[in-house]
């Protein structure tokens, strides 16, 4: 299953990437954050003790941590904002502490995690239309390093606010199909 | 417009924490009052209070690589109020791996909200192994003989109003060793394994959300 999070705020993109991704012949789920009641994560560190894998917010995020728990691959949409994602997304990010695994691993010479369960692929699609060289850059490094932290596979992309069609049939493919 | 405060903002929940305890250093140089971040409610007092600032200094954890989404949403809400015209901003980030590149992205946001918000960027200081430190004095850290006197210099570009260049962090910190990142890896694991057991369940459980599921 392919779970896409979008940031629908400023456009449609994660709607049209899980009709495009339902097209290409694979199972999708897709939240809109923005219209979701997510509370930020305030650290208490009970996901990694007291209730172990499990987060004590109660609030929309228990819906959507069962779905990224399962999923083969994580689609976060937004548009691109300060060189990261929206608040909304920023918000799911902080939260998905309780499906990552909390042990240490070592990987290419450094301490990372990972994520509970079998892999996932982790991908990030960024979009706007005047963004600098700074700006671009600092989106795919974060993509790096949380797929670094993460210990898993992905890609990040760039897209203009308004992308074609076939832009969209395009990675909704290379996802589906990975 | 006279502008003689300066701000110094907790983007962290934790009142007692790392990030709380770094900004508590550079007000004893400083002067001023370290304002929490209110994680639900209206933005607007601390937009209000950006605003009316000389400088401004936020000081945060590191959630996956970079600050957390509350302090995202101060800085879009920010950035759509306006009202900014050449305060002083320096950031602060520290995370728990003992790696600058793991945090500095939270960097690379403060410095673009600046640029795309008339505010001026004076640079920043990451702080890797920061979450060890659990809010204990920067002389508890585990590279404090390195830490400690360049953060200090750190707070002097501040208490000057100067830019703090990014070697300034980046040589302080030096990453362990490939023998010593597998005893880390060994240590925090055992550490975090004999917490989840404390409380009575399986490191090697599935995702307690997977078996809900079941």
């Amino acid at each position: 299953m392919i779970v896409i999070i979008s940031d629908e705020s400023s456009g449609k993109l994660g709607v049209a990437l899980k009709e495009a991704a339902g097209r290409a012949g694979a199972q999708v789920v897709h939240f809109a954050a923005n219209t979701l009641h997510i509370k930020p994560c305030a650290a208490c560190g009970s996901c990694s003790g007291k209730t172990y894998g499990r987060c004590v917010i109660r609030d929309d995020m228990q819906q959507v941590l069962p779905k990224i728990a399962g999923c083969r691959a994580l689609v976060l949409v937004s548009a691109v904002v300060f060189g990261g994602v929206s608040h909304h997304i920023k918000k799911v990010m902080d939260r998905m502490a309780a499906v990552g695994d909390p042990r240490y691993q070592v990987s290419s010479g450094e301490l990372v995690k990972g994520m509970s369960g079998q892999g996932m692929s982790y991908y990030m699609v960024g979009t706007g239309d005047k963004l600098g060289e700074t700006e671009r850059s600092a989106f795919l490094f974060l993509h790096e390093e949380n797929r670094n932290i993460m210990n898993t596979r992905g890609k990040a992309f760039l897209l203009h606010s308004s992308p074609d069609q076939a832009v969209i049939d395009n990675i909704a493919q290379e996802i589906a199909h990975e | 417009m006279n502008k003689p405060e300066i701000m110094l903002l907790c983007a962290s929940s934790r009142r007692k924490g790392t990030s709380a305890m770094l900004l508590e250093r550079i007000r004893l140089v400083t002067g001023g009052e370290v304002i929490f971040l209110p994680q639900k409610g209206s933005l607007n007092e601390v937009i209000l209070a950006m605003q009316q600032a000389a400088a401004i200094v936020i000081s945060g954890p590191c959630y996956i690589n970079t600050y957390p989404a509350r302090l995202i949403e101060l800085l879009e809400a920010a950035s759509l109020s306006g009202g900014f015209s050449g305060q002083k901003l320096y950031g602060i980030i520290n995370g728990g791996m003992p790696y600058v590149h793991t945090h500095r992205h939270g960097l690379a946001c403060l410095r673009l909200f600046a640029e795309q918000n008339h505010l001026s960027w004076q640079g920043g200081f990451v702080l890797g192994g920061g979450a060890m430190l659990d809010g204990k004095p920067l002389e508890k850290h585990m590279n404090r003989k390195k830490i400690v006197p360049v953060f200090d210099l750190f707070i002097r570009h501040i208490a000057e109003g100067s830019p703090s260049p990014d070697s300034l962090y980046e040589q302080a910190q030096i990453p362990p060793g490939h023998i010593m990142t597998r005893v880390f890896a060994k240590l925090l694991t055992f550490m975090v394994v004999r917490r989840i057991k404390k409380h009575g369940h399986d490191p090697d459980a599935p995702n307690w959300y997977l078996r809900k599921k079941e």
